[in-house]
């Protein structure tokens, strides 16, 4: 199957940054994958999904090597008003990214559509939509600023996916949240990634990740250090921790397990997993 | 977080009066005959009349006061200023028709009625303008204001810039004040000598500076990649449309129009006030 993202070899320097601040990224992403970027502050995470919808170089310029596919747009000779229609950009602070231009929640969401010229009986049928996904419905005549957190940033959600895009794309969306606030959301992003949306999301939050994400890509100062299939990236629980990076709890209670005290257990990322097989563990030891 | 939300409601004047369901497009042609009229004729008691109409429909629509501190401002130290150096001898060339006598350290000097009527017609035309201008963008809600904009052809950048603007200072305002506070927090002393407060201020300006720098970079991205300059035709979901308020308004204008365009001819360019020509008067 065609990839949906492309990226070969993909290094880039900001106009002010002293050095490179990704060197030969390559990776891939199908049509219906979750990929999740993790890695320290500072490894570039970042810029590397800004690299996914042109604001990286078109908006800071820069050094750029390398080549980025999306939706079958080279991204280096395609404008960012062409790849917005295709990678929906969701960004870590939600108070940034409201247009300033609407005085409701409802005209936050029309206002990506009405930029795109989308014709004006069909604004309101996808506006609904969209809030009824993120679970703002009766909240549409608010001011996007009299929102919670986690509202703001399932509003910025919902303005993205107002437009249907191909891709979206997540930059750290809780690392301003609450608690609430990042259950709030996380809980939108699982439910679009088990419906099959593409999605690219930088996050913070391993446990959550190991919920819903199908590969994992670990970046440390630019580069590439593990990509595969989550199960296996967020396994190697000591080239985690050497990067700064804590792999889910029960994860690492399994390693520690086994290069403890040699006890075998098939390695769990979530904690239904974890239950399951230390349970078996248990159940086992006491001979029952 | 309300910093976001009082900026939002500063700028168009939330109440729901006729003046603002008037559509934007009335409104804006109100200020354009408003100040084309105050300049087709030279009369400061009629650019009174017209400025006191403006008033009465801005305080209708509770937005008087932001106007009155404008004109407060601009207007009033303007006219404190021009009308003295203009009527006095001071070297206005078509000063002639002495109306008046003032005595000043011991001497009296003629007051003229040319250097008089200009010093007092100019501030008050551009009065009217400000006000005609601010009860527009003030009782016209923003979306609105963009719908109003973009029917009369204005680039879309344009648009975005004057509603950016209107948002911009009240922003600026708040960003200070946090500012502010987290320095006082830190120890900046803002009760000290009027220099030394000068001097600390740069502890405010200059973070604001970069702050303010940082925002609207921020937000130039976000927009970039919701589609803001698009090669498109944007769509606008509030059709502007002319409501009976709006025909009755417009109405009114023209009769006022007819009427002036008959005073004009049959009495002249300075009805009420009979003021000499003066070049560019």
């Amino acid at each position: 199957m065609e990839p949906v993202i492309r990226v070969e070899n993909l290094t880039y320097a900001y106009p002010t940054s002293r050095d490179f601040v990704l060197r030969n990224v390559s990776f891939e992403v199908h049509r219906g994958e979750v990929l999740a970027v993790i890695g320290p502050n500072g490894a570039g995470k970042s810029t590397l999904l800004k690299a996914l919808n042109g604001l990286v170089p078109h908006f800071y310029g820069g050094k750029y090597g390398g080549r980025v596919v999306v939706a079958g747009y080279e991204v280096l000779k395609t404008p960012i008003s062409v790849l917005s229609t295709k990678v929906g950009f969701v960004f870590q602070d939600p108070e940034d990214q409201m247009s300033g231009l609407a005085l409701t929640v409802w005209e936050e969401v029309a206002f990506g559509l009405m930029m795109l010229g989308f014709p004006r009986e069909e604004i309101p049928k996808r506006v609904e939509e969209a809030l009824s996904y993120v679970g703002l419905k009766g909240l549409e005549a608010r001011s996007p600023f009299e929102l919670s957190g986690g509202q703001m940033q399932r509003l910025a959600i919902a303005t993205v996916l107002a437009l249907k895009p191909e891709i979206l794309v997540l930059d750290e969306p809780t690392a301003q949240l609450d608690p609430l606030g990042k259950f709030e959301v996380l809980s939108v992003v699982k439910r679009l990634a088990d419906e099959g949306a593409t999605i690219v999301i930088a996050e913070h939050e391993i446990e959550e990740i190991a919920y819903f994400a199908d590969k994992i890509l670990l970046l440390d100062r630019g580069q590439v250090v593990a990509y595969g299939p989550a199960r296996e990236v967020l396994a190697s629980v000591e080239e985690l921790k050497s990067r700064g990076v804590d792999p889910p709890s029960v994860t690492e209670l399994a390693y520690l397990l086994s290069r403890d005290l040699g006890v075998k257990v098939p390695a769990p990322i979530t904690l239904e997993e974890g239950v399951e097989s230390f349970s078996k563990l248990l159940g086992g030891a006491g001979g029952a | 977080m309300p910093i976001g939300a009082s900026l939002l409601k500063k700028t168009a004047v939330e109440a729901d009066t006729f003046v603002q369901r008037l559509d934007g497009r009335v409104k804006f042609l109100y200020f354009i005959w408003a100040s084309v009229l105050v300049y087709v004729f030279y009369d400061p008691v009629l650019n009174l009349v017209l400025l006191a109409a403006t008033l009465l429909l801005a305080a209708h629509a509770k937005a008087a006061k932001p106007i009155l501190i404008t004109l407060l401002v601009i207007i009033v130290p303007w006219i404190l200023f021009a009308v003295p150096i203009l009527s006095l001898p001071l070297g206005f060339p078509w000063n002639k028709t002495v109306i008046g006598y003032i005595e000043l350290f011991g001497r009296k000097y003629p007051v003229y009625l040319e250097g008089f009527g200009w010093g007092l017609t100019w501030p008050l035309r551009i009065a009217v303008a400000i006000a005609s201008a601010l009860l527009f963008f003030l009782t016209t809600n923003q979306a609105k204001l963009a719908a109003t904009l973009f029917k009369l052809k204005f680039p879309f950048k344009v648009i975005y810039a004057v509603i950016a603007t209107l948002q911009f200072i009240p922003l600026l305002a708040a960003e200070a004040e946090t500012i502010i506070q987290a320095q006082t927090a830190r120890g900046l002393r803002t009760e000290a000598s009027v220099l030394q407060r000068i001097r600390n201020y740069l502890a405010v300006i200059i973070p604001l500076t970069l702050s303010s720098l940082n925002k609207v970079q921020v937000r130039a991205i976000a927009l970039e990649s919701r589609g803001f300059s698009a090669p498109v035709r944007k769509t606008l979901i509030y059709e502007a449309r002319l409501s009976a308020a709006d025909y009755l308004f417009l109405g009114g204008m023209l009769l006022a129009t007819l009427l002036l365009a008959w005073v004009y001819v049959n009495i002249g360019y300075s009805p009420i006030s009979k003021l000499p020509w003066v070049w560019a008067g």
